[in-house]
C-alpha cells in the first residue's frame, strides 16, 4: 500500500468511529508511530474562565491526568506559548517553534517545561475556524518527536479529519435542530399579514372565517417562538419562509 | 440571491463580467498572492472561462457580493491541468463531478468575522442546490486544510485527493466533497434561512439597489 492510500484508509476509519474515545484512539495509533502519543483539542476558553468551566471545552482528550489537573488548576491555558501562538490563526506549527519565540516570558518557559516532567517534551499544534467562527485547538505531543515535512502534513490532514468526526458526533448527541415546519396556511396567513392585512381582510383575502386566519396566525407566532404578530412576521422573513 | 450563468450569459452583461473578473483579481492576485495570474488590467482571466464553465454569483444590494465558478471534469481542469501536484492516483471525473474554483467573498460582505459569513455560506447552499437537480452529487475543490472541518460539520462526506501544499500565502488540499438532500438540509439549518437561494432569472444591473 502506497504512502497516500495508508492517509486514506486512517482517514476512512476515523470517519467511522461512533464515539468521541474511539476517534481519540485511532488517532493516536496514527501518530504513535511518530512518537505523539497524547491529544488534546478543543474550542478556545476566554482567558479568565474557571478551571471547572474550562474541561466543558474539551473535544477529544488522552492527556496525562495530573498534567491536565496541574494545567488548569494553575491556569496555564493563559500563559502557554502552544496556545498563543494558536491564536494568531496560522498553519500547523512544531511546539518547539512556539518555544522559541516566547523566550522573554518567565510563565511561558515554566509552562514547557512543566510539560516536559509529563514526557510532553515536542509536539504539532494547530488551530482550526468553524462555519461559526469558534476557535479549535489541537495539540499532540510525546517524549521522543520524530517526524519529516510530509509526515508532518499527513498527520495534520489526518488530525483535522479526527476534530471534523469528533464535532459531528458532538453536534448529534446534543442536537440543535432549528428547524420549524410551518402549514402551507400558516404561512399564507403570515405573508398577508406581512403586506399589512388584518385578520379580517386575510379572512376575507382566503375565504375562510376570522377566527381561523387568528388561528393560524397565533400558531404560527407559538412555533416561531415570537411574542406578537410583528416579531413572528419578522422571523418567518429572517429564516427565508415567507 | 444566487444566480448560475454561463460564460455566454455572463458576457451579455458587461457590468457584471467585468465586476467578476476584478473581484477574482482583487482576492486572488492582491490578497492570496497569486502572482501568476497577475493582469494589468486588474481582471483575472483564465483559459477556464470556456462555454461549458458555470459562474455562481450573489448579488447584494446591487453589488457583486460572492462568485465561485463551476468547471465540469469531463473536460480539462484546474486540477488535471495547473494543481496537478495536489494529487495522487487517477482524480476523480465524469459527468456528476464538477470542480469548484475562485470561491470569492467581496471583503465588505465577509461580516468581519472569523467564521463563513453568510455570502460564503449561501454560495455553499448554492452550489449543492444547483448541483443536486442535475444529478451533480460530488465537487472538487482545492481549499486551506481549515476547510475540511467545516466540510465535516455540514455533512459533507469529505475525501482528500492528495497531500496539501503551499501556494501563494496559503497551504492547499485538493478535496472531494459529495453532498447529497441531507447536506442540503444542514446546510439550510446552520443559515437558519430554508428558503431555495438558487435564481432562475438574470440579476439586475449593478448598481440598482433593492430594497431588501
Amino acid at each position: 500500500m502506497g504512502h497516500f492510500d495508508r492517509t486514506l484508509a486512517y482517514i476512512k476509519a476515523l470517519q467511522d468511529a461512533d464515539t468521541p474515545d474511539a476517534v481519540c484512539q485511532k488517532l493516536l495509533e496514527v501518530t504513535s508511530a511518530f512518537g505523539l502519543t497524547a491529544l488534546m483539542a478543543g474550542t478556545v476558553p476566554q482567558p479568565g474562565t474557571p478551571g471547572g468551566k474550562q474541561k466543558d471545552h474539551v473535544l477529544l482528550c488522552d492527556w496525562p491526568g495530573e498534567w491536565l489537573e496541574r494545567y488548569v488548576a494553575r491556569n496555564y491555558v493563559d500563559h502557554d506559548p502552544v496556545v498563543s501562538r494558536m491564536k494568531q490563526l496560522q498553519a500547523p506549527f512544531q511546539w518547539r517553534e512556539a518555544a522559541q519565540e516566547i523566550k522573554p516570558d518567565r510563565d511561558g518557559e515554566i509552562v514547557m517545561g512543566d510539560a516536559g516532567e509529563f514526557k510532553l517534551k515536542d509536539g504539532l499544534a494547530f488551530p482550526l475556524v468553524t462555519v461559526d467562527g469558534r476557535i479549535v485547538m489541537v495539540s499532540l505531543g510525546g517524549e521522543q518527536v520524530e517526524m519529516s515535512g510530509l509526515e508532518f502534513g499527513m498527520i495534520s490532514l489526518v488530525s483535522t479529519f479526527a476534530i471534523g468526526r469528533a464535532m459531528q458526533l458532538h453536534t448529534g448527541a446534543v442536537k440543535t435542530i432549528d428547524h420549524v415546519e410551518l402549514t402551507p396556511r400558516e404561512r399564507e396567513c403570515l405573508k398577508w399579514a406581512a403586506a399589512g392585512k388584518s385578520e379580517w381582510e386575510i379572512s376575507q383575502i382566503l375565504g375562510i372565517s376570522e377566527h381561523t386566519s387568528e388561528k393560524h396566525l397565533l400558531n404560527a407566532k407559538t412555533k416561531l417562538g415570537a411574542v406578537n404578530r410583528v416579531q413572528a412576521v419578522a422571523e418567518a422573513i429572517r429564516r427565508g419562509y415567507i | 440571491m444566487l444566480y448560475a450563468l454561463t460564460t455566454e450569459e455572463l458576457m451579455d452583461r458587461p457590468d457584471l463580467w467585468e465586476a467578476v473578473h476584478r473581484l477574482r483579481h482583487s482576492i486572488f492576485v492582491q490578497e492570496m498572492g497569486w502572482s501568476d495570474l497577475y493582469r494589468d488590467d486588474g481582471l483575472e482571466i483564465d483559459q477556464f472561462d470556456h462555454d461549458e464553465a458555470v459562474h455562481h454569483i450573489v448579488i447584494r444590494n446591487g453589488e457583486l457580493a460572492g462568485y465561485q465558478r463551476m468547471l465540469p471534469t469531463t473536460r480539462p481542469h484546474l486540477l488535471t491541468e495547473v494543481l496537478t501536484d495536489l494529487f495522487v492516483g487517477d482524480p476523480p471525473s465524469g459527468p456528476n463531478v464538477w470542480e469548484l474554483t475562485r470561491y470569492a467573498v467581496a471583503a465588505n460582505y465577509r461580516d468581519g468575522r472569523r467564521g463563513v459569513s453568510t455570502v460564503g455560506t449561501e454560495l455553499i447552499a448554492g452550489f449543492v442546490e444547483w448541483g443536486l437537480p442535475r444529478g451533480v452529487n460530488q465537487v472538487i475543490i482545492e481549499f486551506e486544510p481549515m476547510w475540511v472541518l467545516r466540510a465535516l460539520q455540514l455533512h459533507f462526506l469529505a475525501r482528500p485527493l492528495g497531500y496539501q501544499r503551499t501556494y501563494g500565502r496559503q497551504q492547499v488540499v485538493a478535496t472531494l466533497l459529495t453532498f447529497n438532500e441531507k447536506t442540503l438540509e444542514v446546510v439550510r439549518e446552520r443559515r437558519a434561512h430554508h428558503a431555495p437561494v438558487l435564481s432562475r432569472g438574470y440579476p439586475e444591473l449593478l448598481g440598482q439597489r433593492q430594497a431588501s
